[in-house]
């Protein structure tokens, strides 16, 4: 192509560019129900099974939700890791499981019919005060926030910004190896850095300078746990990737042992 | 004036025997009065009169009664009757010297009134006949030398009318005792004057004469006659008191009743008495507080001008003890019902929650146990294991999971050991886990509804049901008004299980609503020993987590829920008193009853108690075995002193310890007399016509001394009283007779 025949469909090309912006952008956001199952989308809060995986569709601080909140990192891993973890929730407890899971933002007040939630990526996550209130209130109420999939110091720094909203006056300290959480099944150490998929190609478990993985909390008056701190981790990529033959099938196996273990232990304490 | 017309006290015509003294035949008698009205039937017919039809027939019957009665007359009828022999009996005066006889009425005791009534009127003509043995009473009979003042003793604190009398009787064997005058105003404070003291005291077959002194009402007067609450309660508990007010009725009266631990106050409210109501009953609640023993004082306040303040509070003692209750908690599957519910309870003071959790297909996951192995094997399988629990709560778990035996301890548990059942609805349980079928379905309080559909996860909002209102378990509240407004605005619960069928005996305390249906939420009932509940919902954690975090409704049901199925579970000992608070009473009757491990009754078991007074050493004696009832043991122990009591008792088999349980009794003073301080004329009307004897008013003593030598006891004669010059018999004859004449006057004859 010459010279003169690109500036003389520039034009048109700028209109192709502009055009395809919308396109791809809807294809990005609806690209992930590509083999979703609809009920995954059903937002009916009656929901006929005792748990819900829960998604918390927090803001990145582009101000709000809507179209900026969905474009989040919240979303990660969605659908796949959903199906694949109350999968094997459904056939390694006795736990009535809904298929799936379901998302709410931070201010829905349906949010407290699901005592427990998931946040993933919070090292790119932003509350605004009344969120971190409301975020407050579900945990005192008795609701139990599980957040993953974020690494290094950088990321720590930025999650802690918004956790600080949250409980201003409480800090997160080491889950200790006798904590229930870590037996209320399975007996599980903390030495294991479960990875996210760059390791099928990078061949390393850390991230972003996370090098050693952490299992942290926020406990309340009780000393129950009330937020459960997956740093330097991507449970979330393990259950995504159950069905990749190219990811470990053992990081897999412990992170559906993890998630077991916090959604027993939610529901027991 | 019966005694002016018919010559004898009415007591000569009951006790007497009706007879003719001439001794000549009654037939006789009839066939000449049949004779004497025939004739002048006859004789009306032959003369002439002006006389016709009923007037004639008329004067005819006056004639033919007149002449019966002439007949009658010439009979000489008489009374047969038993009467006392002059100076060959004893009568003896009791006088009731306890306190409420010295309250004032126009200036005078009644006290006064009585011994100036019965020298006046009654002694003097006793003593001319009888020999009068004197005594005064308050707990016990007292011999007085007379009735003046400075031989009057000073006012006892409690009246024990029937065993006072009992005590003169046996002192009285050896005497021939014709009649006992009782001068009282019928207060009995003792609580053992029933019916086997007045049955033991007709035995003697003395006639026992009445007099009530005081007034029968007295105006303005708020007395607090009862206070019934539970001996003992859980740790920070609430306990609920039901007060008896009595009043006048007269007119609306507000007053306010207080509940006091020492100097304390822990609740206070508001009573209106309205008119015509004169015994109102209210309740209260109030914390039960931490362990210890609570020496409560519930009180009215006196309303101005009440005559008697001193009616207006009651003591009792709570016993908090320090032991957590346990209760079993088997849950089938993980749920946020199971969470929210322990932690509820998770620091309660006095519940401990035991909780077997199925996690996957045979793993459990054990919370609250004292011991590694507690629960290890799973649901306990032998009655002894199981037993040790005081309540057992069994989830969204299927009927088949448990076995036929452990089924059956399950039933036992509730039936014989006394323990609570409560199943939580779930996807797996009542219906739905096919318990209709199993060992237990007798024990719940509902048929339950077949099939897998029975559980439904739809939304349904909760009411308090008539019967709820009442219940301390559903007590958010203590204003009842605020409570079923707690309630109303309650988060909906999202699954329900319908229950089929309630039990005939079974109490709904909570409904949920569903449209216009309402289906029963909390369901109770009594079986065996125990008791048994359902809820009906394994949704209500949205309780929790639909209302702000500072909102207790939530754990403020389930605490009292899960304390309500512990509260009255008894362990292999149970110790009771007939009272906990004794005023002026000593005699405490301890009960215990004893069971082994499996609790079955144990009737061969030693049991000893230890009496501790609150000042004094402590006493130890043994309660003998219950000729009745196997298993329980009694004794009868002596509380002389004031205070608080504790009594522990401990069991032992061979050399197995059964188990030991105590309580506390509240030894009183100088309090009784205050209560129902007005004239009990019904005991004593009771006591003299069951006796044979006669209830007198203060005012109407002047027949007593006649009335009183009718009488089968002592030495007595039969004595022929002559009824033909009764002044009656005249009376009627001549009634009969001018009759007559005014009717023939009337009709021209005369």
């Amino acid at each position: 192509m010459t010279l003169g025949r690109v500036r003389r469909s520039g034009p048109a090309i700028g209109l192709l560019l502009l055009g395809a912006v919308p396109v791809l952008t809807a294809l990005q956001f609806w690209g992930g129900r590509r083999d979703g199952d609809p009920r995954a989308w059903d937002f009916d809060p009656d929901a006929r099974a005792e748990f819900q995986f829960v998604r918390y569709a927090y803001g990145s601080g582009g101000g709000g939700g809507g179209w900026g909140r969905r474009r989040g990192g919240w979303r990660t891993d969605w659908p796949d890791a959903e199906y694949h973890l109350t999968n094997g929730i459904q056939r390694l407890t006795v736990i009535d499981t809904a298929y799936g899971g379901r998302f709410f933002d931070p201010m829905d007040e349906k949010l407290f019919d699901y005592p427990w939630v998931y946040a993933v990526e919070v090292g790119r996550w932003h509350l605004e005060e009344h969120e971190a209130a409301r975020l407050r209130e579900y945990l005192l109420r008795g609701g139990f926030l599980m957040v993953d999939d974020f690494h290094g110091p950088y990321e720590w720094a930025s999650f802690m910004s918004s956790l600080q909203r949250v409980f201003p006056d409480r800090s997160v300290t080491e889950v200790p190896e006798d904590d229930p959480i870590l037996h209320t099944l399975y007996d599980l150490d903390r030495r294991t850095q479960v990875p996210g998929i760059q390791y099928v190609w990078s061949g390393t478990t850390h991230e972003k300078g996370g090098y050693t993985p952490h299992w942290r909390g926020i406990y309340d008056d009780e000393g129950r746990l009330m937020v459960a701190i997956n740093f330097n981790m991507d449970l979330g990529d393990a259950w995504e990737h159950a069905d990749w033959p190219e990811y470990p099938e053992n990081m897999t196996a412990l992170a559906y042992r993890f998630a077991i273990n916090y959604v027993i232990y939610a529901m027991t304490h | 004036m019966f005694e002016f017309l018919f010559k004898y006290p009415l007591a000569a015509y009951q006790k007497g025997e009706f007879l003719f003294a001439t001794g000549w035949p009654a037939w006789l008698l009839a066939l000449l009065s049949a004779l004497a009205a025939a004739g002048l039937a006859w004789h009306a017919r032959r003369v002439r009169s002006r006389l016709q039809g009923l007037a004639l027939c008329a004067v005819w019957t006056l004639q033919a009664l007149s002449a019966a009665l002439v007949l009658v007359l010439l009979w000489q009828p008489a009374l047969a009757v038993q009467s006392l022999k002059n100076r060959q009996n004893a009568v003896a005066v009791l006088v009731d010297t306890s306190r409420s006889m010295s309250f004032g009425e126009g200036g005078v005791s009644r006290l006064e009134q009585a011994a100036s009534a019965l020298a006046e009127r009654v002694l003097p003509a006793l003593g001319e006949k009888f020999s009068v043995r004197l005594f005064g009473f308050s707990d016990g009979p007292e011999r007085l030398p007379s009735l003046g003042a400075e031989s009057l003793p000073a006012p006892g604190d409690s009246s024990a009318l029937g065993e006072s009398l009992l005590g003169v009787l046996r002192e009285s064997t050896a005497v021939p005792l014709g009649a006992v005058l009782v001068a009282s105003d019928g207060a009995d404070n003792s609580g053992r004057f029933g019916r086997d003291a007045m049955a033991e005291i007709r035995k003697y077959g003395v006639p026992v004469h009445t007099i009530g002194v005081g007034r029968e009402r007295i105006g303005g007067d708020i007395e607090l006659s009862d206070v019934t609450v539970a001996a003992k309660a859980l740790p920070r508990s609430r306990v609920s008191a039901q007060l008896t007010l009595r009043h006048d009725g007269q007119s609306e009266t507000a007053t306010r009743i207080t509940v006091r631990d020492g100097s304390s106050v822990l609740v206070s409210k508001p009573v209106t008495l309205r008119p015509g109501e004169t015994v109102r009953r209210e309740w209260i609640d109030f914390g039960a507080g931490d362990p210890g023993v609570r020496d409560l004082v519930f009180a009215v306040e006196p309303v101005e001008g009440e005559e008697f303040d001193r009616n207006n509070a009651r003591r009792r003692v709570l016993d908090v003890p320090r032991r957590r209750r346990r209760i079993l908690y088997a849950e089938g599957e993980p749920r946020w019902q199971y969470k929210f519910m322990r932690r509820a309870v998770h620091k309660d003071a006095s519940v401990q929650l035991v909780t077997m959790l199925r996690t996957s297909t045979n793993k459990f996951y054990r919370q609250g146990v004292d011991t590694p192995d507690e629960l290890e094997n799973g649901f306990p399988s032998e009655e002894e294991e199981l037993f040790a629990y005081d309540a057992l709560i069994v989830g969204s778990f299927e009927a088949a999971f448990f076995t036929p035996k452990q089924q059956v301890a399950i039933r036992e548990f509730v039936s014989r050991r006394g323990g609570s059942l409560m199943m939580v609805a779930g996807p797996n349980g009542l219906g739905s886990g096919g318990w209709q079928h199993s060992e237990i379905v007798d024990v719940l309080p509902a048929a339950l509804a077949p099939g897998e559909t029975s559980f439904v996860r739809e939304r349904a909002s909760v009411e308090l049901a008539p019967q709820g209102r009442d219940a301390l378990v559903c007590r958010l509240d203590p204003d009842p008004a605020r409570n079923a407004e707690l309630w109303q605005e309650m988060p909906q619960v999202a699954d329900f299980q319908e229950l089929g069928d309630l039990k005939p005996a079974a109490v709904t305390l909570l409904n949920l609503r569903r449209g216009r249906d309402s289906l029963p939420l909390l369901v109770r009932h009594n079986y065996g020993r125990g008791r048994a509940a359902i809820f009906a919902s394994g949704g209500s954690w949205r309780w929790r987590m639909g209302l702000p975090s500072d909102d207790e409704r939530h754990d403020i049901f389930w605490r009292q829920l899960l304390r309500s199925l512990v509260a009255n579970t008894a362990g292999t000992v149970r110790l009771s008193s007939d009272r906990s608070s004794y005023a002026d009473e000593s005699r405490v009757q301890l009960r215990a009853e004893v069971r082994d491990r499996t609790y079955t009754h144990a009737a061969n078991a030693r049991v000893s108690a230890v009496v501790t007074p609150e000042e004094g050493p402590p006493v130890t004696l043994d309660l003998r075995p219950s000729a009745g009832e196997p298993g329980l043991y009694e004794a009868e122990v002596d509380a002389p002193g004031f205070g608080v009591y504790r009594m522990e008792a401990v069991a032992h088999l061979g050399d197995e310890r059964l188990g030991a349980d105590s309580l506390h009794v509240r030894r009183e003073g100088g309090v009784a007399e205050y209560f129902r301080p007005e004239r009990n004329a019904g005991l004593l009307s009771r006591l003299a016509s069951q006796t044979g004897g006669r209830y007198w008013e203060l005012d109407e003593l002047e027949g007593l001394p006649q009335e009183i030598r009718f009488s089968e006891a002592g030495i007595t004669a039969r004595e022929i009283l002559d009824l033909w010059d009764m002044p009656a018999l005249f009376f009627l004859l001549v009634m009969l007779r001018g009759a007559e004449w005014l009717l023939r006057r009337r009709r021209g004859v005369v």
